[in-house]
């Protein structure tokens, strides 16, 4: 990485952070119960990846996520909420649930990117159940195809209110 | 005193054997067992009475036997053995009756039995050389008949009747040996006049005799290293025969080792019991960590009756050490110890061997990482099993503690002592106590979790069902006696205290006496098992209720709610995926690498078309015994080449057998001349 990208990283990170402070910062309703602190378990549930790839982009050193805390946690029994993206394929369907009724409550399902809303261009595979709200009902949706990284954190800080 | 118990237990038991041999087959288990408990039946009575009126139970004919008779003499000592094999004989012979429908109901397998517990009961009362050694052979050649029982169905169980044949005959010649030495010093071969004559021998001789006995009564007592025939033939032989090799048999090569030390030699000097000592440590240890890895049920049965013995060896060794230091008081504690933990161990480790044999006909495998799930498909025997697993883990309630904490008691008040060797041994010895009991623990949590709790590994234990109930109350009826032993100990402790006292002079007991309390005499020892076990139930009992009123109290979580433990996701849970008991032993092998050497190897396979794809991966692991290894397998080699070479010498030619003739008469004709 030469010097050059490191400076347009930070010079880009200070205007992401100014943007991102003008944005509301209303808890959503359904977040009241966890006080400004958000425990996610992301689940691929037949993503092409795409998706993924913003999330570590939010959670890396020039959006950082956490700043607004937010966390991704290695299990679902430490997690509030399920980040889930893809459309369900039905391999995924089994785990997907298992994973949800590992949740604590109370516990809240995020569908992340177009796939996850409508199945996208895997809408009719042969391979696909359906969307994220035919298996769970999904209480934010974040929407995009990817999603960037900025709305991403939109709507995690509409959750934390951070 | 009427010498008749002992008429009776020796016809009623000929009869059994008689019977056994030559009855119809549909009567002839009942027959033999019905005949056996006769003989049982007359040898505590005998047994009882010797012990209450301390003097004998002499039997003197020169009858029966050719050229020297029969000599048998039933003393205070012997007579706690002839209980402890008299009452695992009743047991296990009741579970028989159940037990032989299976294939053991042949001719062979029932006089052997019913032969084999006669000589039992008499062996301790032989008071001869002649009918001592005519009694052991015979028990050890009717245990060797009950090895090769189920020799049509198992390729092992031949191997391991050749590897008993061989190490109880190498063990009985060295008795034979040492009894022989003590019989032509003494120009009679009746104990009593070997005991009057032995005190006179030099001490050379009085040693190597003492040494010869602990080797051939430590081979049948399992000790290590002459254990190695035990793991063998005891996990081979059929249930009940199993039983009462491991809980009655064993215990006569404890008796051998107190007969030529203490009663023929009368005591020694300070390093024979070091010798016992640190035979007993050696076995104890081994014995426990091979327990602690083994996988087959009645493997890991055998190696914890080397461990037990080997405890009962450290009793033994610090009994003789104090007595030959003079500290009688802690003499006597650590023989009653030795004494009490050899009559538990008789009624847990058979009760243990009844249920694993039960487990056996149930499942038809004796593989713990083929079981699992057991306790719901055989309660009883399940909770048969659990009563001998914590009888000889040695927890409170139960048998094995009481005398645990005697040999406690008995090697920690030994040591305020002059001499330097005893401090160590004793250190040494509470050491080894302590670790044994470790992991016997060990091996006995994952023996009931893995076998009987948890999900079934395998068909057959998913189609296992409960065992005839005649066995179940064999098997149940030893477990009922584990928990009596260990609630009222003082009911067979005023008679092992006599027995001792016939060996060390003083007693245990101090004159104040109650039947929920033992006080030790000349030491500051105090317990009660009974105030223990109620202490025990009622702290439960608390715990239970509190827990119970937690549930029902509001709870600070109202939305409790419960969900399948956490895979990962995974979809399928299948029951390989439980703890087997080699993983559950993974970390003592690991941590005992050095001693185990376990041999593995993982081997994994390629798919054709790439390496990166992968097949299966296969891991192997196994932990034959050590001393197998090094020290016997190199000397069967030996052994072996010499025969391949000296079978060059028989080629079938007569020319060269005509040959080595003439050349054998020359060489003699040249010698004589």
């Amino acid at each position: 990485m030469t010097i050059r990208t490191v400076l347009q990283a930070l010079v880009h990170r200070q205007r992401v952070t100014e943007d991102l402070k003008m944005a509301s910062s209303t808890r959503s309703p359904s977040a009241v119960s966890l006080h400004g602190s958000l425990q996610l378990r992301h689940v691929d549930a037949g993503s092409c990846n795409g998706c993924e790839m913003e999330i570590n982009s939010a959670f890396g050193p020039v959006y950082d996520a956490e700043r607004f805390g937010v966390r991704l946690v290695a299990s679902p029994r430490h997690a509030d909420a399920l980040l889930v993206t893809g459309p369900v394929t039905k391999n995924m369907v089994g785990p997907l649930l298992k994973t949800f009724e590992a949740l604590p409550e109370p516990r809240l399902v995020i569908s992340l990117g177009d796939c996850a809303h409508d199945c996208g261009v895997f809408r009719g595979g042969y391979g696909v159940e359906g969307a994220v709200d035919d298996v769970l009902a999904v209480d934010v949706h974040v929407a995009g195809c990817p999603p960037h990284p900025e709305a991403i954190i939109e709507a995690l800080r509409s959750l934390t209110g951070q | 005193m009427s010498n008749a118990p002992l008429i009776v237990t020796g016809v009623a038991g000929l009869a059994a054997t008689i019977a056994g041999g030559a009855l119809p087959r549909r009567v002839r288990v009942w027959g033999a067992t019905l005949l056996t408990w006769v003989s049982c039946a007359a040898a505590i009575v005998g047994a009882v009475d010797v012990l209450r009126h301390g003097d004998s139970l002499i039997l003197r004919s020169s009858q029966f036997i050719p050229f020297t008779g029969v000599n048998l003499a039933l003393k205070p000592l012997g007579s706690v053995f002839v209980i402890a094999t008299a009452v695992v004989a009743v047991a296990s012979t009741l579970y028989w009756t159940g037990y032989a429908k299976h294939g053991f109901s042949t001719r062979s397998a029932s006089a052997a039995m019913a032969l084999f517990v006669t000589s039992m009961l008499l062996v301790p009362a032989a008071a001869s050389v002649s009918t001592f050694l005519i009694l052991w052979e015979l028990m050890a050649l009717s245990s060797l008949l009950l090895v090769l029982t189920d020799q049509a169905r198992r390729e092992e169980a031949r191997s391991a009747a050749q590897w008993y044949a061989v190490m109880t005959h190498v063990g009985a010649a060295a008795i034979l040996l040492a009894l022989v030495i003590l019989s032509t010093h003494a120009g009679s071969q009746s104990f009593d006049a070997i005991a009057l004559h032995s005190r006179q021998l030099p001490s050379g001789v009085r040693a190597t005799v003492f040494l010869l006995a602990v080797a051939g009564f430590g081979s049948k007592a399992g000790a290590v290293p002459f254990h190695v025939w035990l793991p063998k033939a005891h996990a081979e032989a059929p249930g009940p025969a199993s039983a009462l090799m491991s809980g009655a048999m064993v215990n006569l090569g404890i008796y051998g080792i107190l007969l030529v030390g203490d009663q023929l030699l009368g005591g020694g000097p300070v390093w024979w019991w070091l010798v016992v000592m640190a035979l007993g440590v050696v076995s104890a240890l081994f014995g426990a960590l091979y327990a602690a890895t083994s996988t087959d049920l009645k493997r890991l049965l055998a190696y914890s009756t080397s461990d037990n013995m080997g405890l009962i060896l450290i009793a033994l060794g610090a009994s003789g050490l104090f007595a030959a230091n003079g500290n009688h008081a802690a003499s006597s504690v650590a023989l009653v110890a030795g004494l009490l933990m050899m009559l538990n161990h008789s009624v847990f480790k058979s009760t243990l061997f009844l249920a694993a044999g039960s487990v056996q006909m149930a499942t038809g495998s004796r593989n713990l990482d083929r079981l699992g799930g057991l306790m719901r498909r055989m309660p009883v025997t399940g909770a048969i099993f659990l009563v001998g697993a914590l009888s000889v883990s040695a927890l409170p309630p139960f048998n094995g503690f009481i005398g645990e904490w005697l040999l406690f008691q008995g090697l920690l008040h030994g040591l305020p002592t002059t001499s330097t060797a005893i401090v160590i041994a004793v250190l040494v010895g509470v050491g080894a106590l302590a670790l044994t009991s470790g992991l016997t623990v060990v091996a006995f949590v994952k023996a009931t979790g893995v076998g009987f709790l948890g999900r079934a590994r395998s068909d057959e234990a998913i189609l296992a069902s409960e065992v005839p109930r005649v066995m179940q109350l064999g098997a149940g009826l030893l477990a009922m006696l584990c928990v009596l032993l260990g609630l009222l100990p003082m009911l067979v402790l005023g008679a092992l205290d006599r027995a001792a006292r016939s060996v060390t002079g003083t007693s245990i007991q101090s004159p104040v006496r109650g039947w929920s309390a033992l006080h030790l005499h000349g030491l500051h020892g105090v317990i009660a098992p009974l105030l223990l076990a109620a202490g025990l139930v009622v702290v439960t009992a608390l715990a239970g209720a509190s827990r119970r009123r937690a549930h029902r109290s509001a709870s600070p979580y109202p939305d409790l709610r419960s969900t399948d433990p956490w895979a990962s996701g995974r979809q399928l849970q299948t029951p390989r995926m439980q703890y087997t008991a080699t993983s559950y032993a993974e970390p003592v092998q690991r941590v005992f690498d050095d001693v185990i050497r376990p041999a593995r190897d993982v081997d994994v396979s390629h798919a054709a078309e790439s390496r990166y794809y992968i097949e299966r991966i296969s891991y192997y692991s196994t932990s034959d015994d050590l001393i197998e290894r090094k020290l016997y397998r190199p000397f069967i080699a030996i052994v072996r080449w010499w025969g391949e070479r000296a079978r060059s010498l028989q080629n079938g030619s007569v020319h060269r057998y005509l040959a080595y003739g003439l050349f054998a008469l020359v060489v003699i004709l040249a010698v004589i001349a």
